[in-house]
């Protein structure tokens, strides 16, 4: 049982300290990202979106980009632009009480859902690099994640 | 399968078991194993039980529900640890005269991926689990197989480390994980709650060394929620209560290490004490912290405080948890050997002066499963039934019934024979009578010679008087846990 090892994907919340929205005009070489969220059960609340490149920024929680989107649906779908290709990760969790943070219970264990590229399962803590990296290519790249699997 | 030691039991232990199998039925011609069999995917029943002798008390209606492991077996791969096992909630329904039984495996998260999969996977209180079984939380590893709550027409399916498991009072479907509020979505849900006599439901939640207590409205909304850090992190699988105060209750088989499964971690510490939180039911604040001689349990009776401050408890005592550490692993691998006469559970009373170190008031009477008038939980009463530990060479499990009078310190007990496995029996009161202990003790005994469960129905004033009425399914569904009464 778990008394032990209660995760804390508390810590993919403060994770979530973002780069600030890049609204530049895309540069030569540079691609983007179209990321749809699907499955989501509370139609409120917004979804708090973290990219990270490499394993680096993936496992040191450093955001290349945030975004976070309204739910006003099921589906929500979103666009990272001016990207360098490469290999991306993916936290997410979904403020659905609007309070700016991933609540918790009195143990620590999320109360809000929450997802990693490729759906990637947690186990005891956030998915390893290898289980959530994905590769954006020089092309248009789309990626789906299922928020209420 | 190398992370635990599923592999030698799949293996080795297979060719044992069947050797061990045969002997048991040279020496007696009963199969105990039938109460270790893999129940039906599907469930079982809706189904009429026959009457085998008796009547069934007019004014008796309602719904004996109660909850157990019942997958064991997964082709040649045998569950770890008895209290890992995916629960099944069972219902036998009693009107008119006929009872009817009807068993459906709860659908957990953990249920429905290993069903999927054909195999044990997750990680539990015995079991290692497979590094592919994904675990988010606890609840991912839910197996709602412990406990039975009846609130409001609601039936909870209860494990201890993660949520219970709201079911269908009559069609026994799972409906899904219980949200007591936003804020304490995923809190684990002790097994063992208790009904204050004002229909209060006070439980606890323990996470390590910190420790939950519920206080939930009949309504089914929390007035209260309290959290205490003990600073060390025991096994609690049952509390007590007075009228006044929430007893932890930390006896001295505690985490000592973080080693997989859960069950690895705990030490046995018997140079230590047994410790009782006292905590206030108004303010959640530890008012005291009481000390007993070292023992080992899983279930308490009732508790009551007297006009002194003087706290008084009784308990299902163990020398030491061997048991608990063991899970019955041989006997779901079909061996069975006793462990001696002194290894069982004990009934005690727990005395706590309202300063000082405790006692414990040790009886030589066998008590598991104890079970109290639950109107008076938390009042000074007579009465407690608990099922005799004595064991027996041929088959595991118990055959006697037991009822102490405290008052007149008299033990009474129906023997149901060497050829039952008895089980858990929950007071039912009579209805319309406010006197503690006037009404029925309703338990279920796998009958060996018949190889079929029983349900039986005794005066639980008068055990010795045997079953008022006895009804036999056309089958032997798995031994379980725990109980409770859903009057109608």
């Amino acid at each position: 049982m778990f008394r032990s090892t209660l995760i804390s994907l508390a810590t993919v919340a403060s994770a979530l300290t973002f780069a600030s929205p890049a609204a530049l005009a895309e540069d030569a070489g540079k691609t983007s990202l179209t990321l749809t969220i699907d499955t989501i059960s509370k139609e409120q609340g917004t979804l708090m979106i973290g990219l990270f490149k490499g394993e680096e920024g993936y496992t040191s929680d450093d955001a290349v980009g945030g975004l976070s989107p309204v739910v006003e649906g099921d589906t929500v779908t979103v666009t990272f632009s001016d990207l360098e290709p490469g290999e991306y990760g993916i936290k997410m969790y979904h403020d659905a009480n609007d309070d700016g943070k991933m609540n918790t219970n009195p143990f620590g264990m999320p109360t809000e859902a929450f997802a990693f590229s490729n759906n990637a399962p947690a186990r005891f803590g956030p998915p390893s690099w290898n289980a959530a990296k994905f590769t954006v290519s020089a092309d248009a790249t789309e990626h789906t994640i299922s928020l209420y699997k | 399968m190398s992370l635990s030691r599923r592999g030698f039991i799949t293996g080795t232990g297979a060719a044992i078991a069947a050797l061990s199998m045969k002997d048991a039925f040279a020496s007696t011609g009963l199969d105990w194993h039938a109460g270790y069999k893999t129940a039906p995917a599907e469930g079982f029943g809706p189904t009429q039980l026959k009457r085998l002798h008796g009547r069934l008390p007019r004014e008796l209606k309602g719904r004996l529900y109660r909850n157990g492991p019942a997958q064991f077996q997964y082709g040649d791969d045998l569950l770890e640890h008895w209290f890992d096992g995916d629960g099944m909630v069972h219902a036998i329904s009693f009107e008119d005269g006929a009872a009817v039984h009807t068993g459906r495996f709860v659908q957990t998260p953990k249920r429905v991926f290993e069903q999927k999969h054909g195999a044990f996977m997750a990680p539990g209180f015995g079991s290692g689990g497979h590094p592919d079984f994904p675990v988010a939380s606890a609840d991912d590893t839910n197996a709602a197989n412990t406990s039975i709550l009846v609130q409001n027409n609601n039936v909870y399916a209860l494990w201890e480390a993660g949520s219970a498991y709201a079911i269908d009072p009559v069609s026994l479907e799972t409906l899904g994980p219980k949200t007591w509020s936003d804020e304490l979505a995923g809190m684990p849900f002790l097994a063992h709650p208790k009904v204050s006599p004002d229909g209060r439901v006070w439980n606890l939640a323990v996470g390590g060394s910190k420790v939950g207590i519920y206080n939930i409205a009949p309504s089914g909304e929390v007035s209260d929620f309290g959290m205490i850090d003990l600073g060390f992190a025991p096994y609690i699988h049952d509390f007590a209560m007075t009228k006044n105060h929430v007893l932890i209750l930390a006896q001295p088989w505690m985490m000592t290490r973080s080693r997989p499964p859960f069950v690895n971690s705990l030490g046995w510490k018997p140079e230590e004490s047994f410790k009782v939180f006292v905590v206030s039911k108004a303010d959640m604040k530890v008012v005291r912290v009481s000390e007993l001689p070292a023992f080992s349990f899983f279930h308490t009776g009732d508790a009551y405080e007297e006009s002194d401050g003087t706290i008084r408890f009784d308990v299902g005592t163990y020398k030491d948890p061997e048991f608990g550490m063991q899970g019955e692993a041989d006997v779901i691998a079909g061996r069975y050997t006793p462990m001696g006469q002194d290894r069982g559970a004990k009934l005690a009373m727990a005395v706590l002066p309202p300063s000082g170190p405790g006692r414990l008031e040790q009886l030589p009477i066998g008590a598991e499963f104890l079970r109290t008038d639950d109107r008076f939980q938390g009042v000074k009463k007579r009465h407690t039934w608990a099922v005799d530990t004595a064991e027996r060479a041929h088959a595991p499990g118990a055959q006697r019934l037991n009822h102490y009078d405290w008052g007149s310190e008299r033990l009474a007990s129906h023997n149901y024979g060497s050829h039952h496995i008895i089980e858990e029996h929950v007071f039912v009161p009579r209805p319309g009578s406010s006197k503690e202990g006037d009404g029925w003790m309703i338990g279920t005994t796998l009958n060996m010679a018949a190889g079929a469960t029983e349900v039986h129905v005794l005066d639980a004033l008068n055990l010795n008087a045997g079953p008022i009425v006895s009804y036999r399914a056309p089958y032997a569904w798995p031994l379980g846990f725990h109980s409770a009464w859903a009057g109608a």
